[in-house]
């Protein structure tokens, strides 16, 4: 039995969302400043407005005081508001999953839960960040090898007395610029485990948002990030998460969510890129006629909205199945990494629809005050970054054919 | 077959292999990643490579200049290229000026600009077609809508003529000397028929450089829009014929027009996919992943391989058509090659990407800028419109006179 009706509260959502992001977010994200590949400020304002219209808690279960969303809400909401801008919906779905994921799905005490549940709900500007990665990420470059270890280096949590001591650097934490409850992973001697930090704690610095170009590099990830330092930054020992020696966060979905999050953001990026193109076609004038009458325009057209209509269809596929954990088993679903799948496709339909988009634009499709060098830009990176490289597909390759890892991190 | 290069080929080769490594390459990324859309610009690298005989490399013998042959002006700008993109097509772009005023010029206009721009090293040249509502009308003008294409106006008084209109994305605009403008002198009739070319120097009266084009892409390369407001041309400066003089051009068989432009995009990209090639198996060869050189691991090996199957491929087909030319060949192939110049271009840049992949939430700058340097491709002459244009080339008999 297959429905693929939206309910009412999802549709409402998205117009809702669909109308800010045209409205609120575009007319700002779009100004030519805003398209300078070399400065792209972060659109703090934007986000809180996005807060206010409730999209912080839309994951977080009505228990808690949330709009108990499933992940399909998250994706066509997150979908819409990438729209507007990939930066704003990545930071909100960011704070939107760690608010299900450390207020609902991990062990929280009741202390802990009242104690930063209140602050989250009164504090629209309140955002969180979570420093630990994903230890499957680089998982495909050991196909078909079970010998694979997690040698992520943590920063280290020593017992005194009642509190915790963090010492220790991250890099690049998502978020970090925002956040004002840091979900951090360190190493307690005991192995990885969760410390909840909150931003003013002394000993704990985020550095400004990283430059877009250091020496031989260029920033390449979306929403906002910054380095995050650890100097005898001391915690009470009540603000463990779960278990001493144990990541919760590993044991849940929670990368699998943060995946396909990604990817309906992705696809967010890929319908405007499209709407931007078909708009144009309808007034751009050559050969006679609006080009939108042309056979090659058509053949572009319908290239853009057959990938982006099965892209949609896989990531909403995925979502359900996040919410349906009994799907496989029953044999209404593959047994696949759908998430994987999803983002994959996605990723590199929506490169391929950027650059089809530059190329109807001519050359306005290559100058810095127009979006679609943006959106090319943009579709670089989760293609080439955020998650996937070329090695990632691997993974779906070792479900597809049995292989199970005896040793998986 | 004699695929073997002159020793005057390989000289040549050499001088722009040297000063591609010793000049170009050091300021390429430093330069692209100046904002705005002149500043990335530099008057020195003009220079010292017009020292060089880079800027004037097209010039026939008989007015001063080296008169290369096509295949040496290919392998040159693939060497500059391989250093920077936008850069090489800062020096290309003049010889494609120099073809024409070689081909479709006065003695009179070949004295009157060829000895200036050999004589100064910043006199830079371009061509304005292109207008707001003109793109691919201009190069592919539609049967049926005569009115199609460029507006700019162009009116006779007396020994002058009067130009009306604006161009947009003009190469050279904000740095050029001379251009080569297309205005209609008959607007009643399509601009096969209507058309004429003209030549203004940047100081005639009326004439001026309007908003300067800010790119995502070959960012030292200037582009510009050009204003002409009662500009006064003299008569003496109309290229080739009243009405018809403008449209040879775009038949590639007088001029530089097609027959060099197609050949300089095309070989310029072969120069970007060198430089891919090197990073990508420079880079392969000195990571690892999961406990391995990259280069062991198979999906690195297969793109290696399209990556340098498809740069020889072009390289190939480049050289064959640049000698084509040489023979006084015309066929199809030029804008066949471009087409795929386009493709080879984006594709080897991307897997280039693909190997690098991204260094935590860092991309290495060079091999982000080789994709923005690929992306104008088909925004300039490898768009689909150009794909549509191959075929009314092959639908004409062989014009050989080999």
């Amino acid at each position: 039995m297959v429905d693929l009706h939206l309910s009412p509260e999802q549709i409402e959502f998205r117009e809702m969302v669909r109308n800010f992001a045209a409205n609120e977010i575009r007319p700002i994200a779009l100004k030519p400043e805003r398209l300078e590949a070399f400065a792209k400020p972060f659109l703090e304002d934007l986000l809180s407005e996005a807060s206010a219209l409730g999209l912080r808690t839309l994951m977080l279960s009505e228990d808690a005081g949330g709009v108990g969303g499933d992940m399909l809400s998250a994706c066509i909401v997150l979908e819409e508001l990438a729209t507007g801008d990939v930066d704003i919906s990545v930071a909100m779905g960011r704070t939107m999953l760690l608010a299900h994921e450390l207020f609902d799905v991990v062990q929280m005490s009741d202390g802990q839960r009242k104690k930063f549940l209140d602050a989250f709900h009164n504090d629209q500007t309140f955002h969180l960040a979570y420093t630990g990665g994903d230890p499957n990420a680089a998982l495909g470059w050991h196909y078909h090898d079970g010998a694979v270890s997690d040698d992520a280096v943590l920063p280290s949590a020593n017992a005194d007395g009642d509190d915790y001591v963090i010492d220790g650097t991250i890099e690049h934490v998502a978020n970090a610029p925002i956040a004002k409850l840091f979900a951090v992973e360190v190493n307690t001697g005991s192995g990885a485990s969760v410390l909840l930090v909150p931003r003013d704690t002394d000993g704990l610095s985020v550095s400004e948002p990283s430059d877009v170009v250091r020496g031989e590099f260029v920033r390449w990830h979306h929403g906002t990030a910054a380095k995050v330092e650890f100097k005898s930054c001391r915690v009470p020992k009540e603000n463990l998460l779960g278990v001493d020696g144990k990541n919760s966060v590993h044991s849940s979905d929670y990368f699998v969510r943060d995946r396909l999050q990604r990817a309906a953001i992705n696809l967010g990026l890929g319908q405007v890129a499209f709407e931007t193109t078909v708009d144009y076609a309808h007034i751009r004038h050559q050969g006679a006629k609006n080009i939108v009458e042309h056979e090659n325009i058509g053949a572009k057209i319908a290239d853009m909205a057959s990938k982006l209509e099965l892209a949609r269809t896989m990531i909403w596929k995925a979502a359900w199945a996040i919410e349906n954990p009994d799907a496989v088993g029953q044999g209404s679903l593959s047994n696949l990494p759908l998430d994987i799948v999803a983002s994959t496709y996605t990723a590199q339909s929506v490169l391929e629809i950027s650059e089809i988009a530059t190329e109807c634009f001519g050359a306005m499709g290559v100058m810095r005050d127009m979006p679609l060098h943006q959106f090319v830009h943009d579709s670089l990176v989760f293609a080439h970054g955020d998650g996937h490289d070329i090695a990632t597909v691997l993974r779906i390759a070792e479900s597809a054919v049995g292989y199970s890892r005896a040793f998986a991190a | 077959m004699d695929f073997s290069l002159s020793d005057e080929q390989k000289a040549w080769q050499r001088k722009a292999r040297e000063f591609s490594e010793n000049e170009i390459r050091p300021l390429s990324v430093a330069r692209d990643q100046i904002e705005g859309p002149f500043d990335p610009w530099h008057w020195d690298l003009i220079e010292k490579g017009s020292k060089l005989g880079l800027r004037t490399m097209a010039v026939p013998k008989a007015y001063g200049g080296p008169e290369t042959d096509f295949v040496t002006q290919s392998l040159v700008m693939m060497e500059l290229a391989k250093g920077d993109s936008a850069m090489s097509k800062a020096f290309s772009q003049n010889w494609k000026w120099s073809h024409l005023i070689a081909h479709a010029c006065t003695e009179d206009q070949k004295e009157r600009f060829l000895k200036p721009f050999l004589a100064d090293h910043r006199y830079l040249m371009g061509r304005g077609i292109t207008e707001p509502n003109a793109g691919s009308d201009n190069r592919l003008p539609p049967k049926e809508d005569p009115k199609a294409g460029f507006k700019l106006r162009a009116e006779r008084d007396g020994d002058d003529w009067i130009l009306n209109g604006e161009k947009c994305f003009i190469a050279n605009g904000s740095v050029g000397s001379l251009f080569f403008v297309d205005a209609r002198t008959d607007p009643s009739v399509n601009i096969s028929q209507g058309g004429t070319l003209f030549l203004v120097p940047k100081e005639t009266p009326g004439f001026r450089v309007g908003k300067l084009f800010n790119k995502s892409g070959w960012r030292f390369y200037q582009n510009a829009e050009l204003f002409f407001e009662n500009a006064r041309v003299p008569h003496a400066n109309v290229v080739g014929e009243v009405a018809g003089g403008s449209t040879k051009t775009g038949d590639g068989d007088v001029t530089g027009g097609d027959l060099f432009g197609d050949l300089e995009l095309a070989s310029n990209a072969v120069g970007v996919c060198d430089d891919a090639c090197g990073l990508a198996m420079s880079y392969a060869c000195s990571q690892n992943k999961a406990g391995k050189p990259l280069i062991d691991h198979q999906i690195v090996q297969v793109r290696l391989g399209e990556m340098h199957m498809l740069t020889e491929a072009l390289r190939s087909f480049t050289l064959r058509v640049a000698w084509e030319h040489d023979q006084g060949h015309r066929s199809a192939s030029g804008v066949l090659m471009v087409n795929f110049s386009s493709d080879v271009i984006l594709r080897v840049t991307k897997l280039n990407m693909e190997i690098h992949g991204a260094e935590g939430c860092f991309m290495n700058a060079r091999v982000e800028k080789l994709v923005r340097d690929a992306e104008i491709w088909p925004h300039l002459a490898a768009d689909t419109v150009l794909r549509m244009k191959a075929v009314s080339k092959l639908k004409r008999p062989d014009t050989s006179n080999a």
